[in-house]
């Protein structure tokens, strides 16, 4: 009895004993277990909206016709693409909920807005037709339509029900895409060349204590031959301008010389000048292939077109220049300065209380806020270095900046210092993980101590210096803030980088996927318009970002697994 | 080679801290004073009363005695006298002067008001300047007591309506104020005559003895100082009667409260009186209730808002700049300047003989003064952030036309004598809000997946986990501001309910799991292993998340339901809830979204070195509490976290820093107004994004632009010295394992 009552008092605080004390703050370990969860959530929640979202984008989306109830009881027909479904509450009806589209219906020209929220509610009927064509144009965002006919230059008409008809389009619109770079050529090439000649004959002008206006206030016999030669110049730049613009207008005649016809969802019939076709395509007549091969397409187009209709179309080539430029420039300044740093610091500085402390601001100033490093990008660079190289060099441009303003020079030398630190930290910490032996070695074999950093610690740490500098780039060419300070513009008239003499012209203003994310998104006048734009954008400077910062963590891994197997 | 490298290290690290210096260089003119400097002097001859005026390049000074007109050519020392053709038997006995158009209303002994005006106009021939003046003479009319002397006259001028003023005694000596007021009438075709449209005596309302006529640039408005000290305030009403709006004391309660000089501010909207021993006081008019006839309306009345410090002297001769808000005032050879917004002195001193007249350039960059003895003295005067200050940017301001004393930035405005209102008070609580709903967000999400990350997760899950949330601070943040505004902002602005409730049903549910998971059988515990909880969790969190989306409005039909004014019908809505039942405005971009968002910049990085703060704690501690019989949970919360919990302060350091600073989120996310209040659903103003926002368009060097390099001074110290105090904690902490 007093056994049983022992083994049974033994078993229930063994029970009681059991559960409560193994399991203690077992809950709470659930808890941070949802810390964890919810961050992870965060990072691949985000990166797969924006991977959708973005990839979304160049998807051609199926067209969908439908007859919607209008207000007074008729039925109108209307097509395009469904661009989000959402729930509204109802004002009128005690707040409940309404499912409502919000379509996409193109040709902005005819309805004036390219987007439309409908009820659901309200659809009677919805289809795919086929045949329905989208079209890129050059104004007015896309067209929606169901083509009529084509007629061609000659005279030639081709209905759409023909067989050669989409063919016969085709053609057209090459044609007229071919025009379209002539024509481009001759303005931006030519008459930029013209426009620059002019500029040069002003400069002289005004060098020979002129006004552009009149030449008499001079006295000087010479003076005046060389401004009587300037004038003659002038007139002959003249004419060439002249015989250009000429051409360049033949070209842009041509372009419109063929139309087509084509109708409405709501059997509107009207016509269009096959110059302001970009492209077309007819989403519905896809298959899965089609469609990848369409979204193909659609992708290298955006990546290596210009963009037009205030950045909402086109493609963001430049600001992909841009920033690959900018970033490359970056990185060239911040490498040397960085790793000098470094190799002064942690090898020639004699390791006391100074250097401990400078070696935490640095480490310090990589958490300062990049806004301050614009703030002084601005008074320093471009005010008080660009305005001085301004006044010693470019004076004869004055008062018009040429260094004295943002561009991509500054630009790069901004995000060069506020990436400086984390340069000097990662090649810091990498030669100190060079073995000691190995130095010793080194010294040893009656190296000097430049040789040895030279040619073992320096080689043993580039790695470490590459994981910094690619971090360095990742963050550089995804910060906005400073940019907007010191030289980033919506759109830039020409890249940073061309075929023309100096080739490299620094001081220009240029063109940022970041920047270019903010000002379709904030600037825009067609915010709803302008958002695929934004998504592609993000997508693609995600996609740079994560790149990079993957490739610095694999290498910094791959160093590590490196180190941790030499042994000295 | 190795002298190479010295150079260049120091010099980059040098360089590195030359930022501070150069930021530092930049806002250092902010909190100067002005210099005035004497800049010459010339013997004019000019002596007894008069008025004093000059040209705004400061070259040609005139005089006008009453009779002639002088000039004074500045650079040559030439003075020339041109005589003026004042009408028959005008003899003048006082003027007003307006410096603005160097125009002189004249009163005659014979009961006449007319005007005298110089024009200047520069001419330039190559580089060379030349100043060039003409005099020219208005109408002179009858006005008030027919015959009888004008004593004192005031005249103020709108573009199209003009009001006169005059001071006269009729023959029994009692005092009369008379005041015509001219207004342009506009014909169909725009053009007009000006038209008398009043004539009024104030002698009823006034009854004492005048001292000083102040006519207000608006043309509507009179001011009466009496020789009691008292002021009072007149206003055209309608277009048909003089009111006596207001009568009000300035220096009530002194022994004498006579009133030494009165003159209006820049802009018209304050007058700075001064007392006969130095205090000097400034009456702004901004909207005051008032109770008449038992009526309560909002009327624009005067009141004191700015007690400036005091003179040495009475401060008898009064000028104001023509450029922003400085008054001058002198008494004998005291002098002195100040700026009324900022209530600061810029510059105050005796000079070498006693002022007997005074007049500013019209670009506020020269004084001239002339001493009783016929010497004009010119001095420089070079101020060029009046309106800067420690109080300007940190303290409470009452700005002329505000009801009260505020903290506002509002830098910029559309009119010229747009009184620039720089503090950075409700930038930095912008800042520190934006700051404080990130944390609330980001940090407990961030220590507890530290935690769990460093002492539960098998090594190998921890490799991939940690990369993966390290990504999260590599987004850049423009992607995350562009999705907060344009994804985020609207997809909760319909469903805060909801949120609100994911926000407090996805801890409790979580407790709760594990709870009922501890009490499920140990033979099907034993199957997860350990570390995997947190994969677990995602299939009931997303049924949590999706539950408390779906019940969301009908939380929001319970509990957040207001009546709509128009119907009278009751709407469940939060967005209309909200304001009615707190009073704060509810904005679609709000610090939640800023919060949220923000929460991916602020995560990564609080959860890195959390993590690393956790996982250094030396694994013997770990060993011998688990020994003792501690379960995991007691072994993180008594051994693990208080190691480590200098790490995790430094953490939360460097975390706020990074929020602190952050710019584009905010830009993006917010609606960006300058805002005082912790209203969670409203926007903010941050100290960053007022930068980006505001400095491409301020002029190099203004006081505007070094006030946004004052912004980010601000933000540079912050968080300098918050990272720095976080690295000597985690470098203690190392120190502290070495030990263990």
């Amino acid at each position: 009895m007093a056994t049983d009552h022992s083994m049974q008092s033994k078993e229930k605080a063994m029970a009681a004993g059991r559960r409560p004390d193994s399991q203690h703050g077992e809950p709470k370990v659930w808890l941070s277990a949802l810390g964890l969860t919810v961050g992870l959530l965060m990072v691949v929640g985000l990166l797969g909206l924006i991977l959708i979202k973005g990839l979304q984008v160049f998807w051609p989306a199926p067209v969908v016709q439908m007859q919607v109830k209008k207000a007074d009881g008729s039925v109108e027909t209307l097509a395009g693409e469904i661009r989000v479904i959402q729930h509204r509450r109802d004002a009128a009806k005690e707040g409940q909920q309404i499912e409502e589209i919000l379509l996409f219906m193109g040709n902005k020209d005819v309805f004036g807005n390219a987007f439309r929220y409908i009820d659901t509610a309200l659809i009677e009927s919805r289809e795919l037709p086929k045949n329905i064509v989208v079209a890129e144009r050059m104004e007015y965002g896309d067209g929606i339509f169901f083509p009529v006919a084509l007629k061609r230059a000659d005279g030639a008409e081709v209905t759409a029900a023909d067989a050669a008809f989409y063919p016969a389009l085709q053609e057209e619109v090459d044609r007229v895409a071919a025009l379209r770079r002539d024509i481009e050529h001759i303005e931006k090439k030519e008459i930029g060349r013209i426009n620059k000649e002019l500029l040069q004959i002003n400069l002289k002008r005004k060098a020979l204590g002129a006004d552009a206006l009149g030449a008499e206030a001079l006295g000087a016999e010479g003076d005046a031959a060389a401004l009587a030669g300037l004038d003659e110049e002038q007139t002959r730049i003249q004419a060439e301008y002249e015989k250009l613009a000429a051409q360049a207008r033949q070209l842009r005649d041509q372009l419109g010389v063929s139309t087509l016809t084509y109708r409405l969802a709501d059997g509107q019939q009207r016509d269009m000048s096959v110059g302001n076709l970009v492209t077309f395509e007819r989403p519905n007549n896809l298959g899965f292939g089609g469609k990848l091969l369409a979204m193909v397409k659609h992708g290298w187009a955006f990546l290596s077109g210009t963009p037009r209709e205030a950045n909402t179309e086109g493609g963001i080539f430049p600001a992909i220049f841009g920033t690959f430029v900018m970033t490359v420039l970056m990185s060239i300044l911040v490498t040397p300065f960085g790793v000098i740093a470094a190799i002064y610091l942690r090898e020639y500085a004699k390791q006391g209380f100074l250097v401990q402390a400078v070696r935490i601001s640095i480490n310090n100033l990589a958490g300062v806020p990049s806004i301050v490093f614009g703030v002084f990008g601005l008074g320093f660079f471009v005010y008080t270095v660009g305005g001085t190289i301004d006044r010693f060099f470019f004076s004869e441009y004055l008062p018009n900046p040429t260094f004295g303003t943002g561009g991509i020079l500054w630009a790069s030398f901004t995000l060069a210092l506020m990436t400086l630190p984390v340069v000097i930290v990662a090649t810091e910490e990498a030669l100190v993980a060079v073995p000691r032996g190995v130095r010793e070695a080194a010294l040893a074999c009656g190296a000097s101590k430049w040789q040895t950093i030279q040619r073992i610690v320096l080689p043993g740490a580039l790695p470490g210096i590459l994981t910094g500098v690619i971090l360095s780039m990742a963050r550089g060419a995804g910060e906005v803030a400073p940019l907007m300070i010191v030289g980033v513009v919506k759109l830039a008239p020409s890249l940073p980088f061309d075929f023309e003499a100096p080739f490299i012209h620094a001081e220009r203003k240029f063109m940022h996927l970041g920047f270019h994310i903010y000002d379709l998104g904030f600037q825009s006048p067609d915010s709803e318009a302008a958002k695929p734009m934004v998504f592609a954008t993000t997508l693609l400077l995600i996609a740079l970002v994560v790149i990079m910062n993957v490739a610095a963590i694999q290498i910094r891994n791959h160093l590590r697994r490196k180190y941790a197997a030499s042994t000295f | 080679m190795s002298w190479l490298i010295r150079v260049g290290g120091v010099g980059i690290i040098v360089a590195v801290f030359g930022i501070f210096f150069f930021v530092l260089m930049e806002i250092l003119p902010l909190f100067g004073t002005a210099s005035v400097e004497a800049d010459g002097e010339r013997n004019s001859g000019w002596t007894g009363a008069g008025v004093l005026g000059v040209d705004e390049w400061a070259e040609r000074p005139f005089f006008f005695d009453g009779r002639s007109m002088h000039f004074m050519d500045w650079a040559s020392g030439k003075e020339s006298t041109e005589a003026i053709a004042l009408p028959e038997g005008a003899v003048v006995s006082c003027w007003s002067f307006e410096a603005g158009r160097q125009w002189i209303t004249v009163g005659t002994a014979d009961g006449r008001v007319g005007s005298v005006q110089v024009k200047y106009q520069p001419t330039f021939s190559g580089e060379k300047r030349t100043i060039t003046s003409t005099v020219s003479v208005g109408e002179f009319t009858p006005m008030g007591l027919p015959g009888v002397k004008v004593e004192k006259v005031a005249d103020g001028h709108a573009e199209s309506a003009q009001l006169l003023a005059i001071l006269q005694h009729d023959p029994a000596g009692k005092p009369h104020v008379f005041v015509r007021c001219i207004r342009v009438k506009r014909g169909l075709m725009g053009g007009g005559k000006p038209a008398v449209s009043g004539e009024f005596d104030l002698a009823q309302q006034v009854g004492g003895e005048v001292s000083h006529l102040l006519a207000g640039a608006s043309a509507d408005s009179l001011l009466v100082v009496k020789k009691d000290g008292s002021v009072d305030y007149f206003f055209f009403e309608n277009g048909a009667s003089m009111e006596l709006r207001q009568t009000f004391q300035p220096f009530a309660g002194k022994a004498d409260a006579m009133i030494a000089s009165a003159g209006f501010v820049f802009g018209g909207g304050s007058v700075v009186v001064s007392s006969i021993d130095g205090e000097q006081q400034v009456w702004s008019l901004y909207n005051q209730t008032v109770e008449k006839q038992g009526k309560t309306f909002q009327q624009r009345l005067f009141g004191k808002t700015k007690d400036l410090p005091k003179m040495d002297e009475a401060g008898e001769l009064f000028a104001a700049s023509r450029r922003n808000k400085v008054v001058m005032a002198a008494a004998g050879d005291f002098v002195t300047l100040r700026h009324t917004t900022s209530e600061s002195v810029r510059w105050q001193g005796h000079v070498p003989f006693d002022v007997a007249n005074m007049v500013m350039d019209g670009k506020s960059e020269h004084l001239f003064f002339l001493d009783g003895q016929g010497g004009l003295h010119r001095y420089s005067y070079e101020d060029p952030h009046p309106e800067a200050g420690w109080k300007a940017f940190f303290g409470k301001i009452w700005y002329e036309g505000a009801s009260e004393p505020s903290y506002t930035w509002q830098s910029t405005g559309g009119t010229d004598d747009f009184e620039p209102k720089l503090s950075l008070v409700p930038l930095i609580i912008g800042s520190l809000k934006g700051t404080l709903y990130a944390l609330v967000f980001a940090v407990p999400i961030a220590l507890l997946a530290a935690i769990y990350s460093a002492n539960f997760l098998p090594g190998k899950i921890r490799n991939v986990v940690k990369p993966t949330m390290e990504i999260m601070a590599s987004l850049p943040s423009v992607v995350l501001g562009f999705l907060a505004g344009l994804w985020l902002a609207p997809l909760i602005e319909q469903k805060v309910p909801s949120v609100l409730l994911a926000i407090l049903v996805l801890p409790l549910g979580t407790l709760l799991l594990g709870w009922a998971y501890t009490k499920l059988p140990v033979t099907l515990r034993c199957r997860v292993p350990h570390g995997l909880e947190f994969l677990l969790l995602v299939v009931p969190l997303a049924i949590l998340v999706s539950a408390a989306w779906a019940m969301g409005p009908v939380i929001e039909s319970w509990f957040f339901v207001v009546k709509d004014p128009g119907t009278g019908k009751a709407i469940a809505d939060f967005r209309m809830w909200w304001p009615e039942a707190t009073g704060t405005p509810y904005d679609q971009r709000n610090s939640l979204v800023v919060g949220f968002m923000m929460g991916f910049a602020v995560i990564p990085i609080v959860f890195t070195i959390t993590d690393d703060a956790l996982s250094n704690v030396p694994p013997q501690l770990r060993a011998a509490s688990l020994a003792l019989g501690a379960t995991r949970w007691q072994m993180v919360r008594t051994v693990v976290l208080p190691v480590a919990s200098a790490g995790i302060f430094s953490a939360l350091m460097i975390g706020f820093g990074r929020a602190v600073g952050e710019t584009m989120i905010v830009v993006m996310a917010t609606g960006n107004t300058p805002v005082m209040d912790w209203n969670i659903f409203s926007g903010m103003r941050t100290l960053s994004a007022n930068i980006a926002v505001e400095l491409p368009e301020a002029p190099v060097h203004s006081t505007h632009y070094r006030a946004l390099f004052l912004g980010a001074m601000v933000l540079f110290a912050l968080t300098f010295v918050l990272n720095t105090v976080a690295e000597i904690l985690r470098f203690r902490l190392r120190e502290r394992f070495k030990l263990v």
